[in-house]
């Protein structure tokens, strides 16, 4: 289906634009702007030029903070992405169960994420919480206050407790528009499970799994309000992650290095997704972000 | 959508349901159990009291929410804002989405990458500006500004879906409408809407989604006022922190989600299943 070449549908996209233009793009001009700053009261600002950035990267404490950071998201989009995949897969295509395993799956998703800690706490309780019991009764001293593996397993757990639903639903939709004759058609010519996986349900799945990559990169490699409320950092700066650093500085009123720290995570982010983009983009052929 | 399902559930590949069946029970009960322990101790009196004694089955934690106008006015505040955003988001993206689907324009292509660019601009970099240009504008401590400061990425994602939905009506269809005389405004009006109403809802529940769990921009942008139920819920832990209370809201917090989840289902399914057609 061609497009009609017309510059008046700049009218249409118009109000959009706007919006995002004052919530978006004036914000984070600001932000650019005051990184070069020492900044003290609206009224007395001192030009520092690049300093806070060279401060910041020099840091080998932007270092740990990025690889930690770099670590978790992996290991978080190593985990949900499959997982999601699979759940995606096995949920029930017919009956009474679909309304009710779709409504449980999209439960953990509308939980505020500052209380998603408060229930893993309890949850994780040794003497009052369901799986603190399950894991005392077995023998595992689970101590996420002070052991580092066990705060991030805890982590881990929570956040593919938290997020793993939304690439489930993402996928789940997506499936159910494969119609029967491509199954018959496989089943024909003798596919196996594997082979109907790979060329059938994987590319009908692309743009769906670009979407599901976009947001979990971007809410794991900054996540905040989960890692800080959970165990402020530590034991030992452990979890300390790039958003809690960020967080510190803006508690402080450190004007300047919170807006110099937020351009680098910014350009980080659109680095790794312009990258990813790109080889999705080259391996397929497929996605386009306009489609036509 | 149910035609579908009946052909795809005939495949020899959808038979194995029990096998399903075993993978995907456990998948359930691990994200529905923390959510038992919530529910089980929103029924229970957690601080001592003079009539019940604690860890007794009780009311009384729901009832001390409704009684305090502080967290009855967080619940409102919230879904005011979620409301607000809703109202705001959707008019904006809707003729924006029909924009991107139809018609080729100078910069369309770094446009959307650029909306797309906002949608994973983490809030956490652009809070503090946000705030001063809300403050300027006097909007500090309001519902509203909470609900323009989530069209950040509720605008992005609601263009992506309905963008998608809009490409799988047929263009046949608005050239008709127009050679019959229908204004722009009319024919989305009258036609488009009623055809992309499964995008409209899942869109809606995207944009409730994002912003009824989204908590840098919420607490911010309330200092002492309109506070939504996740900052009332952190205010709730002091000197002695009631338990039973905190997970009673907690409870409350999950049942606008719920309902929306229910009225939608047969669209999510459907809705976001368009979004996938179409994009090959």
């Amino acid at each position: 289906m061609g497009k009609v070449a017309d510059n008046k549908a700049w009218f249409l996209v118009l109000p959009a634009v706007l919006m995002l233009t004052i919530v978006g793009v004036i914000p984070l001009i600001t932000v650019f702007n005051s990184s070069f700053f020492d900044i003290f009261t609206e009224q007395s600002r001192f030009w520092v030029g690049t300093e806070w950035y060279i401060e910041i990267l020099r840091s080998s404490r932007f270092a740990a903070s990025f690889g930690r950071s770099l670590l978790f998201s992996a290991i978080i989009l190593m985990i949900e992405i499959p997982l999601g995949i699979a759940i995606a897969l096995a949920l029930p295509k017919k009956g009474i169960a679909v309304p009710i395993s779709l409504v449980v799956v999209s439960l953990p998703l509308l939980v505020p994420w500052n209380i998603i800690p408060i229930i893993w706490t309890g949850f994780l309780h040794t003497e009052s919480g369901f799986l603190g019991q399950f894991l005392a009764g077995l023998g595992v001293d689970f101590n996420w206050k002070f052991n580092p593996v066990h705060t991030w397993s805890a982590l881990i757990l929570m956040d593919v407790w938290h997020w793993t639903s939304l690439v489930v639903l993402l996928c789940y939709s997506s499936l159910t528009t494969i119609t029967g004759p491509y199954y018959q058609a496989a089943a024909i010519d003798g596919a196996s499970r594997w082979q109907v996986f790979r060329y059938i349900e994987l590319p009908k799945l692309n743009r769906v799994l670009m979407m599901a990559f976009l947001l979990r990169f971007m809410d794991s490699f900054m996540i905040y309000t989960e890692a800080f409320r959970f165990n402020a950092g530590g034991p030992h700066n452990a979890t300390m992650f790039l958003a809690v650093d960020l967080g510190e500085d803006i508690a402080a009123f450190n004007y300047g290095p919170a807006a110099a720290r937020s351009v680098i995570y910014f350009v980080l982010i659109l680095t790794v997704t312009w990258a990813f983009n790109t080889a999705l983009t080259q391996k397929s052929q497929k996605f386009t972000p306009v489609s036509g | 959508m149910s035609n579908d399902m009946q052909t795809n559930s005939g495949s020899p590949y959808f038979k194995k349901s029990h096998l399903k069946g075993l993978l995907i029970a456990p998948y359930l009960v691990f994200l529905i159990l923390p959510l038992v322990q919530v529910i089980y101790l929103s029924f229970q009196s957690t601080l001592p009291r003079e009539t019940i004694a604690a860890g007794d089955f009780t009311w009384i934690n729901y009832l001390n929410i409704f009684e305090s106008p502080t967290l009855t006015s967080a619940i409102l505040n919230s879904m005011t804002y979620v409301g607000l955003n809703i109202v705001i988001t959707l008019p904006l993206a809707l003729p924006a989405a029909y924009a991107f689907s139809r018609f080729s324009f100078t910069g369309d292509k770094h446009l959307f990458l650029s909306f797309i660019a906002c949608l994973i601009t983490p809030p956490v970099v652009l809070v503090l500006p946000v705030f001063q240009l809300f403050a300027s504008f006097d909007l500090i401590n309001t519902t509203l500004s909470i609900a323009l400061a989530h069209c950040l990425f509720n605008l992005p994602i609601s263009i992506w879906v309905l963008e998608s939905f809009i490409s799988a009506v047929p263009r046949e269809l608005d050239e008709t409408a127009f050679i019959d005389g229908y204004s722009l405004p009319r024919f989305f009006i009258q036609i488009l809407i009623p055809m992309i109403t499964p995008g409209l809802a899942v869109a809606a529940f995207f944009c409730f989604m994002f912003s009824w769990i989204e908590v840098v921009f919420a607490r911010i942008l309330t200092v002492t006022n309109g506070k939504p139920i996740s900052m009332a819920i952190y205010s709730l832990f002091g000197f002695r922190t009631d338990f039973g209370l905190i997970m009673a809201m907690t409870v409350l917090s999950l049942i606008p989600g719920l309902l929306l989840i229910y009225f939608v289902r047969n669209h999510i399914a459907k809705g976001v299943s368009v979004a996938a057609r179409s994009s090959k």
